[in-house]
């Protein structure tokens, strides 16, 4: 083999001096340009990355993911509204007159409150043919077997028979086409709290109670909560939800981002070892230039990215309520994105995701670069990044498991102050509930205290590791020499 | 004056690669920097490129510090050649050169004037990993001499190359030296030096063992060898009688023997005409600087250890 450099024997060159790290060029080199060497490798990268075949690909293919992403509630809407066929119910009344109903004024009854309308009889007709999901057909005793049949082969949904028990009470049969293992009979549900209301009525009826008496037993509690804190979140369960929706998008997308052009950072820096470019661009530039130029390279391809991805998710939440009128979804008053305010969050939370991401990526960035600079060829990045990655995905996953249970509580709190895991927590809090703005403000200062301190420790690994083909130096030895 | 390292002594580890080394490259020189693998020459010439700073001793170029001259003054062909892969050679150039401090147009205008030297035009839209490895190695020379450095650090440029683009870039070599740029380069082929090289310090594990002007040092270690040819005495068995001589050769054309330095070797001719010999040659040499090589490091080089760190 003639590729021997001048180099050591392994068995001296796992114990590492100092001096070895004096020896390197140190970042604040005042004979060169920094800023001008520093642009330059900015644009090389970014070029470079941006008009690479899998970027364009990628990016385009994530556009569209996002964008057809945005109108999925939409379009869970325009389905269920398309789908929701009506249950026909077929109403055999062999019980008489029940809580002094009988005939059309009990179907009336059975139908208004099934479902939930109180509109007058007269109208009943006319409310059936739009939206209502009950239609009601009162059938004679006689056609109780054919109707059996009928619900059997599908053709009516539900028969409900009506009869009395020795005891007077009225006894409601039920027959459905659903197996008794369906999960999935909400009509049975409907129908049976409509059965119970209509069996206390009779009862009290028979007991000699007026509509009006019995009416006034079931009145509502007047039972009121005072809150004596204010607020700490959305108001209702809805709006938290939605909010963790949003949260979880926003969080992913973090991930992903930083994770991605960590990663393509980390390569970055193995595939100029593994080239050998680096041989000629250190005596070019220094190690500190050549860190940053790539970071900062990498980061703007990556942030070009992510731009494109959040304005086409953007412009997609704009156009659904031109999407929901073309489509005729009525008011939309159960829309999610109607129930709140949705574009408004959407705005301050995306104004976060880019800081956040800024701030993350080079935080985590200047980790990956160090990482990438101490493996000898790329396909060993995977493994050298492992540790830091791991550190990432902790919070990552925190922020899941705390947003789906409660984003206030203390360990949620202290955790999503650690820059670290700040990111993807934060992100999270500030999605679910109201953060305190102090809070805010020392998430973002201890961010960029973090980035210069893991600059500072990364610059000195990298200008050391940058030109070390031999086995990754261990912990010891880092610290050793970054003390040095 | 030109770049003076003066006692320098580098360790990694407890590794010394290298120790008190000194040396003079007179400015416009061409200066061969010898050893065998693993003696401590990149680790030489890292540390006059200012990549490694030594643990003591200095290097200055004309009475100023290496560490505090312009990095454009310094062109830098490593041993281990590499460029980006996927990029094109114009591009890949431009960077490179300004990165060594060139402006856009100048880097333009010196790109197209070697393009048209080097005969690689027609690839500088091509990309570096679509080239034959002989264009490579030219466009990487091509990177270390665009920005037209003073000083150019050269590890092994000729190495690998067919004999074609070995003489185009012996020809930029020797123009870069009728330029005065002061160049100092390693190679094995060391022939190649005794054709270019004025001065040459050869080194072994981390120190100078021979150091000087190649005709000096040829002669410094030479007139000891003595060749001859007997028409009608090919062997010459009367040879190994003799006291003070030494037959290292005998071959077709000649026989080659070590004299001993008080030895006058005018005795050996003596004694061929005694013995009734036809002389057809005989000549006292200088050894060739591989002679010198194989014998001042062969007798303590070992076996190369195993690579761990540059």
């Amino acid at each position: 083999m003639s590729n021997t450099t001048e180099v050591p024997p392994s068995s001296t060159g796992s114990s590492l001096s100092d001096q070895s790290v004096l020896a390197v060029r140190s970042g604040g080199d005042t004979r060169s340009n920094t800023l001008h060497n520093v642009g330059l490798i900015l644009r090389r990268e970014y070029k470079n990355r941006v008009t690479q075949r899998s970027y364009i690909i990628s990016t385009i293919v994530m556009m569209i993911s996002i964008f057809l992403g945005s109108c999925v509630p939409t379009a869970i809407e325009f389905f269920t509204t398309h789908t929701n066929t009506p249950s026909q119910v077929a109403v055999v009344n062999n019980a008489g007159s029940v809580a002094g109903l009988d005939g059309d004024p009990l179907l009336h009854y059975i139908s208004n409150s099934l479902n939930g309308t109180t509109t007058p009889p007269d109208q009943t007709k006319s409310q059936k043919n739009s939206t209502s999901h009950f239609t009601l057909q009162a059938s004679a005793p006689d056609d109780q077997a054919k109707l059996q049949n009928e619900v059997k082969t599908g053709k009516i949904s539900v028969l409900l028979v009506l009869t009395r028990t020795n005891t007077q009470d009225v006894k409601f049969t039920y027959y459905t086409a659903l197996t008794s293992s369906s999960y999935d009979d909400s009509d049975l549900t409907q129908i049976q709290t409509m059965a119970g209301q209509l069996s206390v009525l009779d009862r009290s009826s028979r007991l000699g109670l007026s509509a009006v008496q019995t009416q006034q037993l079931f009145a509502a509690t007047n039972f009121q909560v005072v809150h004596t804190q204010a607020d700490q979140g959305p108001s209702s369960l809805a709006a938290y939800l939605s909010g963790y929706f949003i949260g979880v998008v926003g969080i992913v997308l973090i991930f992903t981002a930083v994770y991605l052009y960590g990663i393509w950072i980390a390569t970055g820096v193995a595939e100029e070892k593994g080239t050998r470019v680096m041989e000629i661009l250190v005596n070019a530039a220094t190690p500190f230039q050549l860190l940053w130029g790539k970071i900062l390279g990498i980061g703007a391809a990556g942030l070009t990215q992510m731009i494109c991805l959040t304005v086409v998710g953007y412009i997609g939440l704009l156009l659904q309520k031109p999407l929901e009128a073309l489509l005729s979804l009525g008011n939309g008053s159960s829309s999610i994105l109607n129930s709140i305010d949705f574009l408004h969050t959407s705005t301050t939370l995306l104004a976060f995701l880019m800081i956040y991401f800024i701030l993350g990526f080079l935080l985590y960035a200047t980790l990956f670069a160090a990482l990438g600079s101490l493996v000898k060829r790329q396909d060993e990045v995977q493994n050298a990044i492992g540790p830091v990655s791991g550190l990432f995905m902790i919070g990552y996953m925190a922020s899941f498991i705390g947003g789906s249970t409660s984003t206030t509580a203390t360990w949620f709190q202290v955790m999503s102050l650690i820059p670290f895991w700040t990111p993807t927590m934060m992100l999270m809090r500030i999605a679910t509930s109201n953060v305190p703005a102090w809070q805010l403000w020392l998430s973002i200062g201890l961010l960029l205290i973090f980035i210069v301190i893991c600059g500072w420790i990364s610059s000195r690994i990298y200008r050391f590791s940058i030109l070390l083909y031999g086995q990754k130096p261990g912990l010891r030895q880092l610290i050793k020499l970054m003390r040095a | 004056m030109g770049l003076l390292v003066e006692h320098i002594y580098k360790s990694f580890g407890q590794f010394q690669a290298v120790k008190d080394l000194s040396m003079e490259v007179k400015e416009g020189a061409l200066f061969g920097l010898l050893g065998s693998n693993g003696a401590g020459k990149t680790t030489t010439m890292r540390m006059v490129l200012d990549i490694f700073r030594p643990d003591s001793g200095q290097i200055t170029w004309n009475g100023k510090a290496i560490h505090d001259l312009e990095r454009r003054e310094l062109g830098y062909l490593p041993e281990e050649r590499g460029l980006y892969p996927k990029m094109t050679v114009e591009e890949q150039l431009m960077f490179l050169a300004q990165l060594n401090g060139l402006s856009k147009s100048a880097a333009k205008k010196e790109l197209n004037e070697w393009l048209d030297r080097f005969q690689i035009n027609a690839n500088r839209k091509k990309k570096i990993e679509d080239l034959s490895k002989g264009n490579q190695q030219k466009v990487q020379f091509l990177a270390t001499i665009l920005h037209n450095p003073s000083i150019l650090i050269m590890d092994e440029p000729f190495s690998g190359l067919d004999p074609v683009n070995a003489i185009v870039l012996k020809d930029a070599f020797l123009e870069m030296h009728r330029r005065g740029k002061t160049i100092i380069f390693s190679t094995h082929q060391l022939d190649q030096v005794e054709e270019m090289c004025e001065d040459i310090t050869i080194i072994n594990k981390g120190e100078v063992i021979v150091q000087g002007n190649v005709q000096e040092v040829r002669r410094q270690h030479g007139r000891n060898t003595v060749r001859l040819k007997l028409d009608n005495d090919a062997e010459a068995s009367w040879l190994d009688a003799l006291e003070g001589v030494q037959v290292t050769k005998r071959r077709q054309d000649y026989i080659e023997m070590q004299i001993r330095n008080d030895f006058n070797p005018d005795v050996i001719l003596e004694e061929a005409l005694r013995h009734a010999g036809h002389v057809s040659r005989f000549e006292l040499v200088e050894p060739s600087l591989t002679d010198i090589f194989i014998e001042r490091v062969g007798k303590i080089a070992l076996p190369d250890a195993p690579a761990t760190i540059a």
